[in-house]
């Protein structure tokens, strides 16, 4: 079965990114379509959607949305996407979105593109449409059964969790080095911990940026993107499984915004031309400061970020200013918080700003941990997300609770 | 001569400029340029990253990439004009004039060429049609 | 441009008592080894360049106001721009607007044959503001 994912955008054909984009798609299974408008139809669905902009690819945008809307075109998921640095159009995307997400159930994701998009940076997020069109029922497991392993390999860490009966029963993290290495390693230990035998376990499920490469070398009955299976472990753990949630997965390289509806994503963007504000920007962080990462969220919560202000979230400038404000003699306590808001900052007005934020909010991944970014995460949202317990490991719960599955 | 027209994918103004005896520079002959070329696989268009990145001569990094693609198309089609029609207040647009930034652009580049340009107005009747009609004409057959 | 090949596109005017039919069986009827693929507003007609230019002015001849004509940039049934692949791409939209112009490009073609000349329009003026209070004064 071919998913259609129908593509409303502007300028991609012109950014030399349409290719990409098709070929992301066919990738993992999906055929890229345009729903069919008339002329006729543009006018009065512009009028409709009620936001008129210039240019007329944003208002052919609209018409075809209001053609998925009225379920007069069949496609199973939605791809929109605009030029990166076009305010126009970033309008259109999100009212867009919202509007597509208000008259369908059909998942949706959305982009913002530079010439230099590569079919790599969607492969995941196709992947994910295509997961959740076509495994709904796996999806909708919400007990882990039997004896079964997940591994997930993060850019930053990797991750394994033994499960027995929906409970979790052995689990481990390292620093990510090789792949495979790495995975055995986390999965030794925390067999080790369980006190099972590896030929106990019934299957195994495999996600991360490693996913491919683990799910090969160790056979696993599950390999899947990261969006889905990060959402299923994020709701496990904070046992909500039903009813909508916002997940919030601030990573090593790349943040998630994931709004899920009974534990299924239906909307997330993840982070995509910058990676400034991520768990790496706070490693560089307590590096400068010469504690240990895992330090830097107390340390950050007796500091107030008011009195070290950071004008820029960038790996690079960030730092910099990082630098010049230890140099003035401020706190490391202050220091510390003002790097901790300052990624919370970037993570609401990036991420955030693509959803809509349902209640309650989950936050998750490696980054969790650190409280003092939860907590400036709360104060930028005006609600402080949950943090379920071993919440580091929800793409390892997630492989593990979907994996069983299979048996 | 080598006529530019904007919209520069419009039937009408490539239909009037040839009927008049001139050469219509258009999008669909740029785009035929790269989708005959088979050393690129770069579907739908063969628009490329070097395409792109040529845009750069009239736009700078902060512009969206659609704007620059679409200027790396016209303005070298604009460059070697002899002489350029614009349309205005058209109600079609669509296509790869879909993006009003890229189109204000065009019309800025054409007027800064310093070539001789016709400016007409979408007829909205039959009279109005009549007229652009003729003033088109007189403006072509006086370019001879 | 491309001296090779030239894919062109001929649109009758809606107000036309031409079929696509008729236009299609008239320019094989021209007996030129050219490819022509009938559609919704006309046809299609494919070839070397110089070939095709030969069967337009040959169209213009017969059906000088009323059939239109522009070239396409991809060759016809060529799948990237197919609508049956994925769906009408944008230029679609364009064309379905343009062609509806066409009716009243036809007559003015007709009329400027005829003799008409360009006469040109006074611009419309903003109305002053006296004369824009005085209409309120008067409603008041």
């Amino acid at each position: 079965m071919t998913i259609k994912i129908a593509q409303l955008s502007c300028g991609t054909e012109y950014s030399s990114v349409q290719y990409e984009i098709e070929k992301a798609a066919r990738s993992v299974g999906a055929k890229i379509v345009y729903p069919d408008v008339s002329a006729a139809d543009i006018d009065d669905a512009v009028k409709r959607f009620g936001f008129n902009p210039r240019s007329p690819q944003l208002k052919l945008m609209i018409a075809r949305a209001a053609k998925l809307a009225d379920g007069q075109y069949d496609a199973d998921a939605v791809f929109i996407t605009t030029c990166f640095r076009c305010a126009e159009a970033a309008l259109v995307r999100n009212e867009l979105r919202r509007f597509v997400q208000e008259n369908t159930r059909l998942p949706v994701v959305t982009y913002s593109f530079t010439e230099r998009l590569k079919a790599s940076q969607l492969l995941t997020r196709m992947e994910a449409l295509v997961t959740i069109v076509t495994r709904k029922e796996l999806l909708a497991r919400e007990r882990q059964t039997g004896i079964t392993v997940g591994l997930d390999s993060g850019s930053s860490t990797t991750k394994a969790v033994v499960m027995e009966d929906n409970r979790i029963i052995g689990k481990d993290w390292t620093p990510s080095g090789d792949v495979v290495a790495s995975a055995t390693h986390v999965l030794e230990n925390a067999l080790k911990m369980a006190g099972i035998e590896m030929k106990q376990v019934e299957a195994i499920g495999t996600t991360g940026y490693g996913r491919f490469t683990l799910g090969e070398h160790f056979h696993a009955k599950l390999v899947q993107e990261e969006l889905t299976v990060n959402s299923k472990g994020a709701v496990w753990l904070a046992d909500r499984q039903r009813g909508e949630a916002t997940i919030i997965d601030i990573g090593g390289m790349d943040n998630k915004a994931i709004t899920v509806r009974d534990g299924v994503p239906d909307n997330f963007t993840m982070g995509g031309i910058c990676a400034g504000a991520s768990g790496r920007f706070l490693e560089m962080t307590s590096k400068r400061l010469k504690v240990d990462v895992t330090e830097l969220g107390a340390i950050a919560d007796r500091g107030d970020w008011r009195n070290a202000k950071m004008n820029s979230y960038c790996s690079v400038f960030g730092i910099q200013d990082l630098v010049t404000t230890l140099g003035e003699g401020k706190r490391f306590e202050d220091v510390a918080a003002a790097a901790c808001h300052s990624v919370a900052e970037q993570v609401y007005e990036q991420q955030l700003q693509e959803i809509d934020v349902r209640h309650p909010i989950i936050q998750v991944g490696g980054t969790s941990l650190i409280s003092g970014l939860v907590s400036a995460v709360g104060e930028v949202l005006g609600e402080r997300p949950i943090v379920p317990p071993d919440s580091q490991y929800i793409g390892a719960v997630g492989g593990a609770l979907l994996s069983s599955g299979f048996l | 001569m080598k006529v530019f027209i904007d919209p520069p994918n419009s039937l009408v103004l490539f239909d009037l400029v040839e009927r008049f005896g001139h050469e219509p520079l258009s999008t669909m002959a740029a785009i035929q340029e790269r989708v005959d070329n088979l050393e690129v696989d770069m579907p739908p268009m063969n628009v490329t990253l070097d395409d792109v990145v040529k845009g750069l001569k009239y736009a700078g990094v902060e512009v969206p990439s659609g704007v620059r693609g679409r200027l790396a198309l016209w303005g070298p089609m604009i460059e070697s004009a002899d002489a350029a029609i614009v349309m205005d207040d058209c109600p079609y647009s669509f296509g790869c004039v879909g993006c009003e930034r890229s189109n204000l652009m065009v019309k800025y580049l054409i007027k800064r060429r310093g070539i001789p340009v016709l400016y007409v107005t979408y007829p909205e009747d039959e009279d109005q049609a009549t007229n652009f009609v003729a003033q088109t004409k007189e403006f072509l057959e006086g370019l001879k | 441009m491309s001296e090779e090949r030239e894919t062109r596109l001929f649109m009758i005017a809606p107000d036309s008592m031409l079929t696509p039919d008729q236009l299609v069986r008239m320019i094989h009827a021209f007996g030129e080894e050219a490819l022509v693929k009938e559609t919704c507003y006309g046809c299609l007609v494919e070839g070397p360049r110089e070939l095709v230019l030969k069967i337009r002015d040959r169209v213009r001849e017969k059906y000088r106001n009323e059939v239109f004509t522009k070239i396409r940039a991809y060759r016809c049934s060529d799948p990237r721009r197919c609508r049956a692949q994925h769906g009408t791409r944008p230029g679609f939209a364009q064309l379905e607007e343009e062609w509806e112009l066409l009716t009243r490009i036809h007559r003015g073609l007709d009329r400027v044959d005829a003799g008409a000349k360009y006469e040109p329009t006074p611009a419309k003026k903003r109305l002053p503001v006296n004369d824009f209070k005085k209409i309120c004064e008067v409603q008041e």
